[in-house]
């Protein structure tokens, strides 16, 4: 089942004369991990913020094409309808607690208020997020006393809370330690293990080489690229363009380990496997 | 954490609904211009502060009690001198003398100004502000102004901890911050450069992510806690109405 259907999107915000994003099209099906990436400026933000509507009716500016999200017409839709169906993680963990809330308990019920859930099914609504995320021991801290990784986790929990069939994070990890990181990318697929559809922007290709399905690659606001992990990387343009590629398949390139279909290894167990078998062959 | 002088406690004053507290204190303030004569006025003050004790905050208040004493001992000073109607003299101390009808009047403006001080510590000391403002935006206050001031108590401190790492960060690269007025005042603007901009980016993001938990949504919001009106909050806000209307009539009659 298609939930994400992006068809040639143009962006341009309000006082700018270059496009954010340039005819980019794509589709998601449901329970697919999809990883955003490219250099800096590319669009990554822009494109997440456009999959709940913030991009363009928050901004404002000059917008063309399609984005239908989990049924919806993002552009024909108000923020927050849209948000019932799609959730989005923003970068900074600090900016995303509501301010309001002197809980962790209390802070992710502040979008079911809003939404106007019943008190019970708040209560089985919290307590489900706060366990699913491993913040349920912390539930009667202060969000602000959080570390980034919990506090991220938190705003995760939060998001998830409004039950969402689309889980958008936007550079979720990038003001987080390893630790920090390790967290949020477990929790996320996880979540996607159970069927969520997860679409991240991500500066930390090797981790998305590792846990997405598939890879969009945004350069200057259009997409260059767009399929698993070792195709994309294996394309010989993306270190002339800006976009970084895993270390690991860097390497690997350098000395000629070329998987049997032409790719390079993305991670490092693949290229333990592959340097394995070289050396096989080599002593054989 | 918070920019708040709430006590937290468990007496029958922190039990009872902010909303009947904000009447106490509401009518206590009212009481404060109508009730005629000193006694009235003092009785009242002696109900506020039983109200304050009971919560277990009056030595909270002694600081602020002590601190407003200044004021009210310009009332007598500057009354008992000055004041226009004076005629017996009370006291001689050298060359200035004081005059009764001065000296009762400083003494009526600071009944005044303790009766209101002591209200409000009521409201202030004993009611915890987050759940004030949820008991007003259930019954129709806006949720965005509701929201505004619960941000804003836990929003500054936070600020305060960021100018805190800004000047740590300028000093550690040489920029004077303390020593002469002139020094202080050339330290503020680097300091507060950062601190401006960084607010704004982060207003701009925390909108972001209020909008995408539905902040702005036309739903009819519901409240994770449920309000607690214990029975004799009831007869609290009763006894406070009835002396209130008996003092309006007794005033209008009198």
């Amino acid at each position: 089942m298609t939930v994400i259907e992006v068809e040639n999107l143009r962006y341009r915000y309000p006082q700018q004369a270059e496009p954010a994003l340039d005819g980019v099209s794509f589709s998601v099906q449901q329970g697919e991990f999809i990883g955003i990436i490219g250099p800096n400026r590319s669009g990554k933000s822009t494109l997440c913020q456009a999959l709940v509507g913030l991009v363009p009716h928050f901004y404002k500016g000059a917008i063309g094409g399609k984005v239908m999200v989990a049924g919806l017409d993002v552009h024909q839709h108000q923020v927050w309808e849209v948000c019932q169906r799609v959730g989005l993680v923003f970068q900074s963990p600090f900016t995303q607690m509501s301010g309001a809330k002197f809980t962790v308990y209390d802070e992710v019920a502040f979008g079911l208020e809003n939404q106007g859930v019943a008190r019970d099914e708040m209560v089985r609504r919290i307590e489900r997020v706060l366990r699913l995320l491993g913040l349920w021991e912390y539930r009667d801290r202060n969000p602000f006393a959080l570390s980034g990784g919990q506090m991220q986790r938190l705003a995760i929990a939060s998001v998830l809370a409004l039950e969402p069939e689309v889980l958008v994070l936007d550079e979720p990890t990038s003001q987080l330690d390893p630790a920090g990181t390790s967290e949020v990318f477990a929790a996320v697929s996880d979540l996607c293990r159970q069927g969520m559809t997860v679409v991240m922007a991500e500066h930390k290709v090797d981790r998305i080489a590792a846990r997405a399905d598939r890879v969009l690659v945004l350069h200057e606001g259009k997409s260059i690229a767009f399929g698993p992990p070792r195709q994309v990387f294996a394309r010989e343009d993306l270190p002339a363009l800006g976009v970084a590629i895993p270390p690991v398949t860097e390497v690997c390139r350098r000395l000629g380990w070329q998987l049997p279909d032409g790719t390079y290894p993305v991670t490092v167990a693949e290229a333990v496997q592959m340097g394995g078998a070289a050396r096989g062959n080599h002593n054989s | 954490m918070r920019l708040s002088l709430y006590v937290p406690g468990n007496s029958w004053v922190h039990r009872l609904d902010p909303l009947t507290k904000l009447i106490m204190a509401v009518v206590a303030v009212i009481l404060v211009f109508v009730l005629p004569g000193y006694w009235a006025s003092a009785a009242l003050l002696a109900v506020s502060l039983g109200v304050l004790a009971s919560g277990g905050v009056l030595r909270r208040s002694v600081p602020v009690f002590l601190g407003v004493s200044l004021i009210a001992i310009t009332f007598f000073v500057v009354q008992g001198l000055v004041y226009p109607g004076n005629q017996h003299p009370a006291l001689t101390l050298g060359p200035v003398t004081f005059y009764q009808e001065g000296l009762l009047l400083g003494l009526k403006l600071s009944l005044r100004l303790y009766n209101i001080l002591a209200a409000t510590l009521v409201l202030i000391l004993l009611t915890n502000p987050s759940d004030l403002v949820e008991s007003l935006v259930r019954r129709g206050v806006p949720s965005r102004f509701g929201y505004v001031v619960v941000a804003v108590l836990q929003m500054i401190p936070n600020m305060a901890a960021t100018t805190g790492t800004i000047m740590d960060a300028q000093r550690s690269r040489g920029m004077e911050t303390e020593g002469s007025l002139w020094t202080r005042m050339r330290a503020f603007i680097p300091l507060m450069g950062p601190l401006v901009t960084s607010s704004l980016i982060a207003t701009e993001e925390r909108a972001l992510a209020l909008e995408v938990r539905g902040f702005s949504g036309n739903r009819k919001p519901t409240f994770l806690h449920e309000e607690v009106i214990p029975p004799y909050a009831w007869a609290v806000r009763a006894l406070y109405l009835a002396a209130l209307i008996l003092a309006i009539a007794g005033r209008w009659i009198g």
